[in-house]
């Protein structure tokens, strides 16, 4: 994934200024940075729910555009018990959006997809009767089904359960290792950190920070030393 | 003074002076209609009003369709002081056509076909303007209410297509209508005294809206300030 | 065709959902049922100034029940925020401005396919055999009504006083829909048929060509922030 000066702006603020990014395949991306700096700005960009200002997003070569809906197959965006129909079982859920994004329709697709988060047997229920942590999985078994080349969470450790976590990080790791990006936003900087193979930091809209993972990671620890008014050992 | 500032001065003081010089011409120069007396003056006004006030729409919708393309908010500025200045110049033309009418057809009010498409007009922006005082986010405001523009100005034609077949179709044509402009017999004076207002009007406008755009302006500023201020 | 194909998917969802709950579908019905019987306190007319007064009053009572459906359009995907599922996918704005309005077609069509024979019952009214004639007048109105109904609906999704706004903004705009039905129903009425009403019915046919294509092209600015 590319993009090339990135900027969007709000009447007369700038959100986000400039960005250059270069992001090859299997990239496990840390957004990392302080409320306000862009970053929801920048995922919603990347997801395609707004249109920059100026720039351009290019996804395995296809333009990220407004007339181009069919990039936006590639494009994924994880929120843990969101993004579900409440009055649609779990099966029609999944049947719809994998229909909508024309990949894995056919049901026994679906049926693996969801033995492989253990709801086989509820794939009848309505979503309203699940609890958050059971939308979390039929999430999961979603994107599993769409497979997009770049998936997208904003700080989805919010509403997660010890069991999701493990789960939804469990998934994360999958989807990275079979070449595909994945970038997180997210305040937890220490799991953050830990699944990641490179920390992105936005501050006031532009990037202030790109490097991919080492062990140890001073010039990390410095940059984000300038947002932590204490000093913190979050590097294990 | 900034340059802007003696720029808007000139103008303001140029409309002024067209405005005086009209109303001098409209109400002492000016012969008096044969049929309608004295009270035919009021169509110095009442004409420009909403001629100034059609330009104003079409400004809306200037405004409106460059905002969706280029996203500048000046575009958007302009539409919503446009949108506020024409509510403003129909109400008025709405008012004088009513103190026309009073005293010539004996009434306040009538549904003829331009008094009722005046009034259609006037409910289309003022529902413009409702529409972006109850968006809280002052970005999706501007958006929808560009969208409302547009469709709005197009609607128009087919707004005034209607309501003219409707009341000639069923309706004899009212038999003096204030706002009929008699080309031919018509004394000099009295359409020198309209071109006059007709300008006096214009530069007013202009005036105001160049006001009522910088008063958005500022408002924008203040916003990035506070924002630079808080970050 | 993508756009055609992702229309249809939409409007199975959408239908779909609807089966099961019948809460627009019902509400609609019940309310332009209870219009006609407030109309009936209301206007206490003679029978022959009922028949003059019917387009009217019908129409009248399709707009407020159309009202109350576009007040429900986006319910579904106001729950879950599954709007953004949906503009995040490769979903045409423009399909999902299509099934949005042929779902609030339909359910317009249903219920004023019970309510304008039941309206000849209460109403005690004659010529029956022009309901085929006035129901085509019906179906392009309606048209009408929910291209533009749904453009607005989208467009007050996130205002306050959405209820309020609604009809305050859509209704100047309808004028033209609101003219021609009622005076092509008139004509109907009065003469047994169109006659020189067909130049209404054509501002009808153009009013809903016209906006349903300003609707597709549109849609994408509507639904953006």
């Amino acid at each position: 994934m590319t993009i090339n000066k990135l900027a969007k702006a709000y009447g007369f603020l700038w959100a986000l200024r400039d960005l250059n990014l270069d992001l090859p395949s299997g990239a496990f991306v840390a957004l990392l940075g302080p409320n306000g700096a862009g970053k929801t700005t920048l995922l919603k960009l990347l997801a395609g729910m707004i249109a920059p200002t100026t720039g351009s997003i290019l996804v395995d070569g296809a333009t990220m555009a407004a007339s181009n809906p069919a990039a936006r197959r590639q494009i994924g965006f994880l929120a843990p018990s969101d993004h579900l129909y409440e009055n649609l079982t779990v099966w029609e859920n999944l049947r719809f959006f994998t229909s909508l994004y024309e990949r894995n329709d056919r049901a026994t697709s679906i049926e693996s997809a969801l033995a492989a988060v253990g709801l086989a047997q509820r794939r009848d229920e309505f979503v309203a009767n699940l609890s958050s942590g059971l939308k979390c999985r039929v999430s999961i078994a979603k994107w599993q089904l769409l497979q997009p080349g770049l998936l997208l969470l904003d700080e989805p450790y919010g509403v997660l359960d010890g069991n999701g976590v493990d789960l939804l990080e469990g998934f994360l790791r999958s989807h990275c290792q079979q070449g595909h990006i994945v970038i997180m936003a997210s305040h937890h900087v220490s799991r953050a950190l830990n699944l990641c193979n490179r920390a992105m930091i936005l501050h006031q809209g532009k990037l202030t920070f790109d490097e991919a993972k080492q062990q140890p990671w001073p010039t990390f620890a410095q940059a984000f030393g300038e947002f932590l008014p204490h000093g913190e050992s979050w590097l294990s | 003074m900034t340059q802007s500032k003696k720029r808007k001065g000139i103008l303001g003081g140029l409309a002024l002076v067209a405005v005086a010089i009209g109303l001098y011409w409209s109400l002492a120069v000016a012969p008096p209609d044969a049929y309608q007396g004295e009270v035919q003056r009021i169509m110095y006004l009442h004409l420009p009003s909403i001629l100034t006030a059609y330009l104003s729409y079409f400004l809306v919708f200037i405004g409106s369709g460059m905002y969706l393309w280029k996203r500048e908010k000046r575009d958007d500025l302009l539409a919503h002081a446009a949108a506020e200045l024409g509510v403003l110049f129909t109400a008025l033309t709405i008012i004088e056509g009513s103190i026309w009418g009073k005293p010539t057809w004996g009434v306040w009010w009538t549904w003829d076909a331009r008094l009722t498409l005046t009034a259609i007009l006037l409910l289309i922006y003022a529902g413009y303007l409702m529409l972006r005082s109850l968006i809280d986010d002052e970005n999706r405001a501007a958006s929808a209410a560009a969208i409302l523009g547009i469709i709005g100005f197009l609607d128009i034609p087919l707004i005034h297509m209607s309501v003219y077949w409707w009341r000639t179709l069923h309706q004899p044509p009212s038999i003096l209508r204030p706002d009929k402009v008699p080309w031919e017999n018509v004394h000099p004076a009295m359409l020198t005294a309209l071109t006059i207002s007709f300008v006096g009007f214009l530069l007013l406008y202009f005036y105001l809206l160049s006001l009522r755009y910088r008063v958005g302006e500022m408002r924008q500023e203040i916003k990035a300030l506070r924002l630079e201020r808080g970050a | 065709m993508a756009l055609l194909k992702q229309t249809y998917l939409l409007l199975c969802k959408d239908l779909l959902l609807e089966l099961r709950r019948r809460d627009s579908l019902l509400t609609m019905f019940f309310f332009g049922t209870l219009l006609l019987f407030v109309f009936h306190f209301s206007f206490d007319l003679a029978p022959d100034k009922i028949a003059e007064m019917a387009p009217a009053l019908l129409w009248l009572a399709f707009l407020f029940t159309g009202t109350l459906g576009l007040a429900q359009l986006f319910q579904a995907e106001r729950e879950n925020h599954c709007l953004d599922a949906l503009l995040l996918s490769p979903l045409d704005r423009g399909a999902l401005f299509l099934a949005k309005t042929s779902f609030n077609l339909i359910l317009m069509l249903l219920v004023e396919l019970v309510v304008m024979p039941l309206f000849w019952i209460l109403f005690n009214l004659s010529a029956w055999n022009l309901l085929p004639q006035l129901f085509l007048v019906t179906l392009l109105g309606t048209i009408g009504f929910c291209v533009l109904g749904t453009i607005m609906s989208a467009l007050t999704l996130r205002a306050r006083a959405r209820e309020l706004l609604l009809p305050l903004v859509l209704f100047p705009l309808m004028i033209p829909v609101i003219l021609a039905t009622i005076r092509c129903m008139e004509s109907v009425l009065r003469h047994g048929e169109f006659g020189e009403a067909v130049s209404w019915l054509k501002l009808l046919v153009g009013f809903d060509v016209i906006f349903i294509t300003v609707g597709v092209l549109i849609f994408d600015w509507v639904l953006e922030s």
